[in-house]
């Protein structure tokens, strides 16, 4: 399972063996009150004590804290400067020079630092936890259009090919002394014969892989059914109608706390 | 099982046809080769046999084609849904890419087709063996050789049981160790009696393996008979083909004074073994 | 031009040692066909000639450039590869255009490029098709038009990687006769393939690779007699030669010809 676009961590975790679309509300109620919730305290809290702690029983911390914080420092790094130095008006709480940090400027980027923890480590948990295969099926079961599902799960494998179909081509075009080096007029120049294999061969491709799945009844109407078995249970359900639940609640509380404030 | 009449056909953007006038009959169980040059009309024959055309490749029809109790020439695809299936010569396109698994690959036509998972498990496990996967089950679909990966397209039709099995140049991308599993799952096929029809240039292999041969030139069906015949009959090479090695050495011993003319010409190595022996 | 390898290794960014130590002399006019196993190293052996791999041990020189020295681009002046998919090449509107992309970019002017393109494409049996999509062409085709486009280009060394593929009869005979030709020029033809019978027929020089060695080097007839090699590097012996052992026959027929020159001097001497 391992390839560039799937992120899955297989772990001997009881949270590994909810049903993916448990894990899909679960994820969809920390993103929902990751964002309602009035910062910047509230997308931490969502983080440090729903995200972190899910994370550490599926056995996947060590794997979500250095993603998270991989994308997330360079943004916070950015914005907490940007923000605290470039704040017009407001009131400085310290001296760099002639430039000054202001307290609000500060509060806005830890807000949104936290927001982008909060969304960040939210996909980084359903991505590590579900496997997106079982996730489609669900879905499939629930009845999402096949095609996207279908093109989901496709993507995430075929994807690492078409990169090294494309390294074929570029392998190929230089050999026939294509320049790719250089100033811009030829970079541009070898666009074309770069670009071109690659989009009429992924057409093809895609017309015998079109046939292929034809000879598969893929469009065939009517009831499906699955090989994979995916374990469910009556809490699993009432934990995820509570969940959706919850999302509207913090929704409200969100609404509510920042009237009040 | 097969019985085409009259059957003419024309792409859409063609301005002769592809397939002229095909008569055939086809009688279950049998292993069909169907040899010519490229563009004589292989592919297009695989693809009427298999529904695909005129439904999915649109042009214009003559004629009619029924396998079994069907008439492809008026049956939609969808409709079709695992009764014939078709194999081509790319093993990397027939991947669906939406299974993770050998297994589960094989279950997706399943899936598709609405069958309960209890009927699913015995059919697979099945078919894993027929065509030698089992201990490859568990494996990425991507992390098979070009020759496993092409008995994985044949078994994930095989496992919709259909009647007919047409592969259109199944062997062209594959190396010998390829070539030699791709046909030795087919003999384990029509073992089981299905029919196959196979559309193929290695003749060698064919001689070996197939009941009978259909010759194609432009569109036409120009020969059809036993590999014998079709294969040592001397206006083969009229047709854009060449025969094995071990005709061409026969006829040329022949012409030489070295062997008697009156043995018929050999097309494999085990009948070549017997012509050149005193 | 001779290509000279010397002590060659490669392992790929991924951990695979893909060549364990390879040396060899391709001299100039030479042909040869590459054998061996999935995984045996042929391609990553000849993706050196032209530099689109550098080595991680030994060297590699073509001429007397250093392939570590010349990039890709430079090195296509002297070494042309025929890649096996021929839609990871073919991107213009015409036949005539593909062709002529490679002498374009080797400095040759339009008309001289399209001149070479033109002859190249009579070759391997085009000319009627210039001004076609090559999309528009049958895979075979397209993967004649692919060889013609890098013979345009003149390169005194040229590499096939299997050529020979989904190839019918013609096809097959056209190709033979392309390498016949290129020898007769004296340029280094060198090819990956498994199609033996093919090698056997129409290279003088057989190098027989297994996990990432070369298991065996020499003359066709000399290395295709060596079953257990083969055998070991998953060669399947040509036809003729299987057909020969069976018979308890001598030597190593390489043709029909050859094959039938040795029954007849088992004719006039009954076998034993």
């Amino acid at each position: 399972m391992a390839n560039a676009f799937s992120l899955y961590a297989p772990r001997p975790s009881s949270l590994h063996r909810l049903h993916p679309l448990t894990m899909l509300a679960v994820v969809g109620f920390c993103l929902v009150a990751g964002l309602a919730l009035p910062g910047p305290w509230g997308p931490y809290l969502v983080f440090l004590f729903v995200i972190l702690p899910l994370a550490a029983w599926g056995q996947v911390l060590p794997n979500l804290l250095s993603s998270a914080l991989k994308i997330a420092l360079p943004f916070a790094i950015s914005v907490f400067l940007i923000q605290g130095l470039f704040w017009t008006g407001g009131t400085p709480i310290a001296h760099l020079g002639p430039l000054s940090l202001k307290s609000e400027g500060l509060l806005f980027a830890a807000q949104s630092t936290g927001r982008i923890l909060a969304v960040i480590g939210a996909f980084l948990l359903l991505s590590l936890t579900v496997r997106p295969d079982t996730l489609m099926i669900a879905l499939d079961q629930r009845g999402a259009p096949k095609a996207l599902t279908y093109i989901v799960l496709a993507t995430i494998q075929i994807a690492p090919r078409f990169q090294a179909k494309a390294n074929t081509i570029l392998d190929a075009q230089r050999a026939r002394g294509l320049e790719t080096e250089g100033g811009v007029g030829r970079r541009v120049r070898a666009l074309l014969p770069l670009v071109v294999p690659l989009v009429l061969g992924s057409i093809i491709d895609i017309e015998e892989r079109a046939m292929s799945l034809e000879a598969r009844a893929f469009s065939r109407e009517g009831k499906k059914t699955s090989l994979l078995v995916l374990p469910d249970s009556a809490a699993q359900k009432a934990a995820r109608a509570a969940l959706l639940i919850g999302m509207a609640a913090a929704v409200a509380a969100g609404i509510w706390l920042r009237r009040a404030s | 099982m097969i019985a085409v009449r009259g059957f003419t056909y024309t792409y859409p953007a063609a301005t002769a046809p592809s397939l002229q006038d095909i008569d055939l009959d086809v009688p279950a169980g049998q292993f069909l080769a169907v040899i010519g040059a490229n563009g004589a009309g292989k592919s297009t024959l695989c693809y009427s046999l298999s529904g695909f055309v005129p439904d999915f490749y649109k042009g214009t029809v003559v004629g009619t084609i029924h396998v079994g109790e069907r008439n492809l020439v008026q049956t939609p695809l969808a409709d079709l849904a695992g009764e014939i299936g078709l194999v081509f010569a790319n093993p990397f396109n027939q991947i669906t890419g939406a299974r993770f698994t050998v297994r589960e690959e094989l279950a997706f036509g399943l899936e598709n087709l609405g069958i309960p998972r209890e009927e699913m498990l015995p059919r697979i496990e099945e078919v894993l063996r027929l065509t030698g996967l089992e201990e490859l089950a568990e494996r990425s679909p991507y992390a098979l050789s070009g020759g496993q990966q092409q008995r994985l397209a044949i078994a994930s039709v095989m496992v919709m049981q259909p009647k007919l099995l047409v592969l259109d140049e199944p062997t062209s991308q594959l190396d010998p160790v390829g070539t030699r599993e791709v046909f030795e799952t087919l003999d384990a096929l029509t073992k089981t009696g299905t029919t196959v029809v196979l559309a193929e240039h290695k003749l060698e292999w064919i001689a070996v393996h197939a009941d009978r041969i259909i010759l194609l030139d432009g569109g036409r069906i120009v020969h059809d008979g036993h590999p014998h015949d079709v294969l040592a009959d001397p206006s083969l090479p009229t047709y854009g083909l060449a025969p094995t090695r071990y005709t061409q050495a026969a006829r040329l011993a022949v012409t030489q004074g070295c062997v008697p003319a009156d043995r018929p010409l050999p097309v494999t190595l085990d009948e070549a073994v017997k012509f050149f022996s005193p | 031009m001779n290509i000279t390898i010397t002590d060659l290794t490669f392992t790929y960014p991924s951990g695979v040692q893909a060549l364990r130590g390879v040396s060899l002399t391709l001299v100039s006019g030479e042909s040869v066909a590459i054998v061996g196993e999935n995984g045996a190293g042929k391609t990553t052996l000849v993706k050196h000639f032209n530099g689109l791999l550098r080595p991680t041990g030994g060297s590699v020189h073509v001429g007397e450039w250093d392939t570590v020295a010349a990039s890709v681009a430079k090195l296509a002046s002297r070494v042309g590869y025929v890649f096996q998919n021929p839609d990871d090449q073919l991107f213009e509107r015409s036949v005539i255009k593909e062709a002529s992309f490679g002498p374009k970019n080797l400095g040759r002017n339009d008309s001289e490029a399209r001149e070479a393109a033109q002859k190249a494409l009579a070759a391997v049996g085009l000319d009627n098709e210039l001004d076609k999509h090559p999309y528009d062409l049958h895979l075979s085709q397209r993967k004649l038009l692919a060889l013609a486009a890098v013979l345009a280009m003149h390169t005194p060394v040229i590499v096939l990687d299997e050529p020979t593929t989904g190839q019918d009869a013609r096809g097959l005979a056209r190709i033979g006769d392309i390498v016949e030709q290129l020898r007769n020029e004296r340029r280094t033809v060198v090819t990956i393939t498994h199609d033996i019978d093919f090698a056997a027929e129409h290279f003088e020089r057989v190098i027989v690779m297994s996990k990432g060695q070369v298991q065996a080097d020499g003359d066709a007839a000399d290395v295709l007699a060596r079953a257990e090699v083969l055998a070991a590097a998953e060669v399947e012996p040509p036809q003729l030669v299987r057909l020969s052992r069976a018979l308890g026959l001598p030597g190593t027929p390489l043709t029909p010809e050859q094959f039938v020159k040795t029954l007849e001097a088992t004719c006039l001497h009954p076998s034993s």
